[in-house]
Formats: C-alpha cells, sequence, structure tokens
C-alpha cells in the first residue's frame, strides 16, 4: 500500500522544487506525490508521478484534451469539477481518472447518478485539504459540507477517495498523522483516510485478472 | 496565593511543534496569536476557552504549546491549519505530545544551517542561500521587506 499526496504543485508554479517537496513529503510519511505538470523523478525522498490537470467548459473540450500528449503521458489525470451535467458526463471518460475541485462546484454538483458511475469505473474523487488549511469562515464551512456529502455518497456507493494537499510549498505540505486530525473535521475515520491515501496506487496500477505467461 | 493540591489542578498536555521555514525565530507571542487565531475559527470561541491553550516555550525552531488534557488531538489539528505567524508565512508541525515539557525537550532535534551559505540570483532576484541536512538549500531574498523565500535541493541548484 503506497501512501500518496495525490496533488502539489511545484516551481514555478509554487515556491518549492519538485526535489525539495519529494523529501519532505518522505519525512511526512508519504510513499509517493502527484506534481502537476511535472515529471521528473527526484533523486532521494517520495517517488513522483506525474499528474495532468484538465479544466474544459465542456466534456466535448474534456475529451479533446485528455488526447493531447501531456495527458496521454500523464500518471494520473485530473478534470476539475464542473457543474452537474458536466460531472455527470465527466465520470464516463474513459480516460479520466480523478475528478478534483470538488470544493468550488455547486453543492449537489457531485449527484448519486455521477457516484453510481464514478463507483462502476474506478474514478476518483479528489478531496483536496488546501481549502480546510489556507481558507476561513463560510468559504471552509462550505468546503467542510461538500466533502461531508461527498464522504456520505463514498459510503454508500463505493467509489474511490484520493487525498491531496494541493501544496504550492513545502509550508503547505502536511503529514499523514495530521491529514488524519483535518478529515476527521467531516467525519472520515482513520481506516477510510489510509484507504482513501492509497488510491493513487490503485489508479496507477488496478487490480487485473490473473494471466498465466508461458 | 496558595497553590491547589495536585489532585485539584487541571491537567495538562504540551504539544511540541517545529516551526518552519528552517532558521525562523517567531516572538512567542506571535506563535500564541497565530495559534488562538487558527483553533478560534476551526472550533470557535467555546471549545478554545475549555481547551486553554497557550504557547509556553519558543525557540530554536520549536515551540511548546499547552493545552487541557483530551483537547490535544483538537489544537493539533488547529496547529495544522497554521498559515503565518505574525506578518510572515510559516508553518507548526506537530512532532509530538506529552504530559510534561521535560519530556518534549528531549525529543528536540535544533535544526542548524550547514556551512557553505553563500548568493545567487534567480529571475534579477538576489537571494542568500543556507544549506541544512540531507541537501535542502533555503533561499531568502535579500530585501528589507516581503522577502521572497524558495526552497530547494543540492541538486536544483546544480542544474542552474
Amino acid at each position: 500500500m503506497k501512501i500518496t499526496d495525490a496533488s502539489v504543485r511545484p516551481y514555478p508554479a509554487g515556491d518549492s522544487t519538485l526535489a525539495r517537496m519529494a523529501v519532505e513529503a518522505a519525512e511526512l510519511g508519504f510513499d509517493s506525490v502527484v506534481a502537476i505538470g511535472e515529471g521528473a523523478p527526484p533523486v532521494g525522498g517520495a517517488a513522483v508521478l506525474r499528474g495532468a490537470v484538465i479544466s474544459g467548459a465542456s466534456p466535448k473540450e474534456v475529451i479533446k484534451q485528455v488526447r493531447e500528449p501531456a495527458a496521454q503521458h500523464a500518471d494520473v489525470v485530473f478534470v476539475n469539477a464542473g457543474d452537474i451535467a458536466f460531472n455527470r458526463a465527466v465520470v464516463s471518460i474513459k480516460e479520466v481518472q480523478v475528478l478534483r475541485n470538488i470544493h468550488a462546484a455547486r453543492k449537489n454538483a457531485f449527484d448519486h447518478v455521477a457516484a453510481r458511475s464514478a463507483a462502476q469505473r474506478g474514478l476518483a474523487v479528489d478531496i483536496s485539504l488546501a481549502p480546510l488549511i489556507q481558507y476561513r469562515g463560510t468559504k471552509r464551512q462550505r468546503a467542510l459540507q461538500q466533502y461531508e456529502d461527498i464522504l456520505l455518497l463514498h459510503r454508500r456507493y463505493g467509489f474511490l477517495l484520493t487525498i491531496s494537499s494541493g501544496a504550492c510549498s513545502i509550508l503547505e505540505q502536511r503529514s499523514v498523522r495530521e491529514i488524519r486530525g483535518l478529515c476527521a473535521l467531516f467525519g472520515m475515520t482513520g481506516a477510510e483516510v489510509n484507504e482513501a491515501l492509497a488510491s493513487v496506487g490503485r489508479i496507477v496500477e488496478p487490480d487485473q485478472p490473473v494471466r498465466v505467461v508461458g | 496565593m496558595r497553590p491547589r493540591p495536585p489532585a485539584m489542578r487541571t491537567k495538562r498536555r504540551y504539544i511540541l511543534a517545529r516551526i518552519l521555514p528552517y532558521g525562523a525565530t517567531p516572538d512567542q507571542k506571535d506563535v500564541y496569536l497565530s495559534v488562538v487565531e487558527a483553533a478560534t475559527s476551526l472550533f470557535g470561541d467555546a471549545a478554545v476557552g475549555l481547551a486553554q491553550p497557550a504557547v509556553v516555550f519558543c525557540d530554536g525552531g520549536y515551540a511548546v504549546i499547552r493545552c487541557r488534557r483530551g483537547t490535544e488531538k483538537d489544537i493539533a489539528t488547529a496547529l495544522a491549519t497554521v498559515t503565518a505567524i505574525g506578518v510572515c508565512r510559516a508553518a507548526l508541525r506537530a512532532v509530538a505530545v506529552s504530559g510534561t515539557i521535560h519530556a518534549l525537550k528531549r525529543r528536540v532535534r535544533p535544526i542548524r544551517p550547514l556551512s557553505g551559505d553563500g548568493e545567487m540570483t534567480i529571475e534579477g532576484r538576489c537571494f542568500t542561500m543556507y544549506r541544512y541536512p540531507r541537501q535542502k538549500v533555503d533561499l531568502v531574498e535579500k530585501s528589507i521587506k516581503h522577502q521572497k523565500l524558495l526552497f530547494f535541493t543540492e541538486p536544483d541548484l546544480e542544474e542552474r
């Protein structure tokens, strides 16, 4: 079971290089990190996976973007969540692996229909800790409500969850223990957090039937 | 005033937190204000009032936060939401929890910069380099106000 931070944004998007973030991630208890837009493996520290984020206004645009080389070469393909129709359409696109930015979408934008499709397709929904860490007041309250709703659907339909720090700096990275504390704010148990942290490994290397070789 | 007998005193817990970035020396009062602001915005006045958080020690890149027994998990969670101390960007990483300050001070491992500091220019800005163990290099912009911080490693610098 690989413990993975599902998204970090290294330098030049942030102030910390990928190698430094990988070293910090290893110290914080992670086995790997998904770097958005980066992929060069650092020498020491946690393993690095390449992530690609797609933000399209319509499902057609998403289909077009997932066929571009940047998305084709990525280990994990993320799509930013949109409205209810967009999310329902996006979860059925084969190349999309994770639906992210769900806290920024409207309430109930990810509903039971999308949840059922996501569970059937093995698509994951990302829980970003950045709103819980960075935001204050009503914005954070709304994010907590959204995450509680997602957790309810996850328990009912069994789709995958991933947890990401969304860190642009080593100052925004959090340890596994701190993540457990933050996720407990919206009712996630320790076992669910462990499972969610291991989900990226399951997305990258999905369970397949045993093949007889030779 | 005579102190209360031990059995009637409030039970306390102490949280050891590492202050990031390395080399930051924030004022103890600023750390307290950051912790209380983070905890109050997360759990509200009533919960924080009962938890009685206080910063009892702040030196050498570490802070010790005192709270009532039973609230240490909540306060540790609140520490994870600290993003600034005073006007500087910072983070507090909970390292250990104990019933005595003495036990926590044994866990303190001071992180001092290694020799070989220097200067370098990135995107037209002049930075001072501070090297730390595990090939970490912190770059602090040479400026009076709003110093930019960059976090690199030795291999990153060699590539430049």
